[in-house]
């Protein structure tokens, strides 16, 4: 079912997803152990190695590798912006937010621990994920952790996760909300941490600025795409085949680019976000740039 | 003692740099769109009246091993901002369900819990960026940015303040003195130690900092809890009850007022061993004094 036309036929997908997501799980595991108070790190623990597809540390370390850096370098930033992206969404499930009861196929992270473990387990991932990034990454000289440090943080705050949340929570119910104002809130509830995990990767894999913004335009169409293919799937799939509820944009009524422009149409758009995607990588090593290319694909056609 | 020999005036050196502490905050925090959230956030960070402890002892500190206040402002700015997320968390209805703080209704009264849980989580990450983005390069070297973030990260994370506010609500037997280290004690050692490795102080330095700032967050709670209790009587008490513990509650006013003078008396050492600064050691030394005396009001 995986498309394979614009990889290299040597490299299977995969395979490659699997072994990368084994490493980013022992990465993950080993970095938030079980201590005092057991309750926090055992919530901290539940919700991030709940499984998940782990696309966004696959694509820190892809963009790393490509280059030239090895996996190593990237590993910590790659846990870090998984952390994050727990942490918005066990506070994203809150009864005070989204409210919602099921998330990777598992009760969410209040249901089992109450609300006020689930808020502090998510500040503690927070902060967590800064910490690990500045004291885990080796080999990497200091000002390039730094600028990790500051892209980081800008990602997930008020100018990023934050603000498309906000946006997004206010426009619930809202008849005018237009195409700009739908991808104002993907580009920063979505796209803006899996550019932060492609850039991140490529700061520390020693990118050169120009690559390094390249990389980040890849990473925003993919993010976009990555929201047009999630509203498409919320109207098309089951519940249990996505493993969270299912048709809840329509009860909550979200706007989505299938109400904007239709399934069709979005679709289409979707195919032209990874065309615009995949064009970014055209000046490097093709070989390099089979993983990304094959995850920006994946993205597209995805079934859950 | 000390403060009398040298005459140094603490209202108007904390006063001077609460003034340039507000000042910075309030550009580091600007309205822009999506403005509630940036207004939600600007509540609870630039809320009158707030003594900026955190930042002034920072600045002390590095004031002390000869740095630059302006390397000392960026991270003295985010401990603020991540102390106000914390609280903001810490006032939720799930939490400690505070519909005040400081006499002003607190972050969710005012914007609702979505809000003031997204201005937390928004105000964190602010802290951090804030540090490394503004801390001048030329008086700060990145590895030792990476070590305050660090400092800063552990002491709100799941064995700082997290793990203090959890165990309070969990309201285990006892636990006073360890939730009372995690909630303020971590708070003053950060403060501390930021300042100092902002300087380039050594490492053994940087430890004494850590003891010294523990004590004095420790200190500041246990003299509140004690003259909360002076102000407002025994009956009055019945409403802390469910708001944290206090020494007062669990072990009475003259025990309290015992473990005040030990923690002074050990904050005072851990100074002892800063003598060969001379003078620049005065702030610290009158930091532990008014958080016993409150010889002025802020």
């Amino acid at each position: 079912e995986q498309k394979e036309e614009s990889g290299k036929p040597s490299f299977n997908f995969k395979t490659y997803m699997v072994e990368k997501a084994e490493s980013v799980n022992r990465a993950l595991d080993a970095a938030v152990s079980l201590k005092d108070p057991i309750t926090i790190h055992e919530a901290m623990r539940y919700s991030l190695l709940a499984g998940g597809k782990r696309v966004r540390p696959v694509l820190c370390v892809a963009a790393c590798e490509l280059v030239g850096g090895s996996e190593s370098l990237a590993m910590p930033a790659a846990c870090a912006v998984e952390m994050i992206h727990t942490m918005s969404l066990i506070h994203d499930d809150l009864p005070c937010m989204d409210n919602d009861d099921l998330r990777r196929g598992k009760p969410t992270n209040h249901k089992v621990f109450g609300e006020d473990v689930a808020v502090l387990a998510g500040d503690a991932l927070l902060s967590f994920a800064f910490e690990h990034l500045a004291v885990s990454t080796v080999g990497v000289e200091p000002s390039r952790i730094v600028r990790a440090v500051e892209e980081l943080a800008r990602s997930i705050g008020s100018e990023g996760l934050v603000a498309g949340q906000v946006v997004d929570i206010h426009s619930e119910g809202l008849s005018d909300v237009g195409l700009e104002h739908l991808e104002y809130i993907h580009l920063h509830k979505t796209a803006a941490l899996l550019e932060c995990a492609v850039v991140l990767g490529s700061i520390l894999g020693g990118g050169s600025d120009s690559e390094i913004e390249k990389l980040r335009t890849f990473a925003r169409y993919i993010g976009l795409l990555f929201q047009v293919v999630d509203d498409i799937l919320d109207v098309t799939k089951s519940s249990q085949e996505l493993g969270k509820t299912a048709g809840k944009d329509l009860v909550a009524d979200k706007v989505t680019y299938p109400k904007l422009m239709g399934i069709e149409k979005s679709k289409e758009f979707a195919e032209k976000l990874n065309r615009d995607a995949q064009e970014q990588l055209v000046g490097f090593d093709q070989e390099k740039a089979a993983p990304l290319i094959a995850l920006a694909n994946y993205i597209a056609y995805r079934q859950n | 003692t000390r403060s009398k020999s040298t005459r140094f005036d603490l209202k108007t050196y904390w006063t001077t740099l609460i003034a340039d502490i507000n000042h910075k905050l309030n550009e580091a925090v600007p309205v822009r769109y999506p403005e509630l959230i940036y207004e939600s956030m600007r509540y609870s960070v630039l809320a009158d009246g707030a003594k900026r402890a955190s930042p002034v002892m920072c600045v002390a500190a590095c004031e002390l091993f000869g740095g630059d206040r302006l390397a000392a402002f960026p991270t003295a700015c985010a401990l603020e901002m991540v102390h106000a997320a914390s609280l903001i968390h810490d006032d939720l209805p799930c939490m400690d369900d505070d519909p005040s703080r400081r006499g002003q209704p607190s972050n969710h009264t005012v914007y609702g819990e979505d809000m003031a849980i997204l201005a937390g989580d928004a105000l964190f990450p602010l802290g951090f960026q804030h540090i490394v983005s503004n801390t001048p390069s030329d008086l700060v070297p990145e590895a030792r940015l990476l070590r305050v973030i660090t400092e800063i990260a552990r002491t709100v994370g799941s064995t700082g303040m997290a793990a203090g506010q959890f165990l309070d609500l969990e309201g285990g037997p006892n636990a006073v003195e360890f939730v009372q280290e995690k909630k303020f004690g971590e708070m003053g050692e950060c403060s501390a130690v930021c300042g100092g490795l902002l300087a380039g102080a050594k490492d053994e330095e940087v430890d004494r900092l850590r003891r010294y700032g523990r004590a004095v967050g420790v200190l500041y709670q246990v003299v509140d809890d004690i003259l909360e209790e002076k102000k407002n009587g025994k009956d009055e008490n019945e409403k802390k009850e469910k708001k944290g513990k206090s020494y007062v509650k669990v072990y009475g006013v003259e025990k309290a007022i015992e473990v005040a003078e030990k923690l002074r008396s050990q904050a005072k050492q851990e100074l002892d061993g800063f003598e060969k600064y001379g003078d620049g050691v005065v702030p610290l030394h009158s930091f532990v004094d008014y958080a016993v005396d409150r010889s002025f009001s802020l």
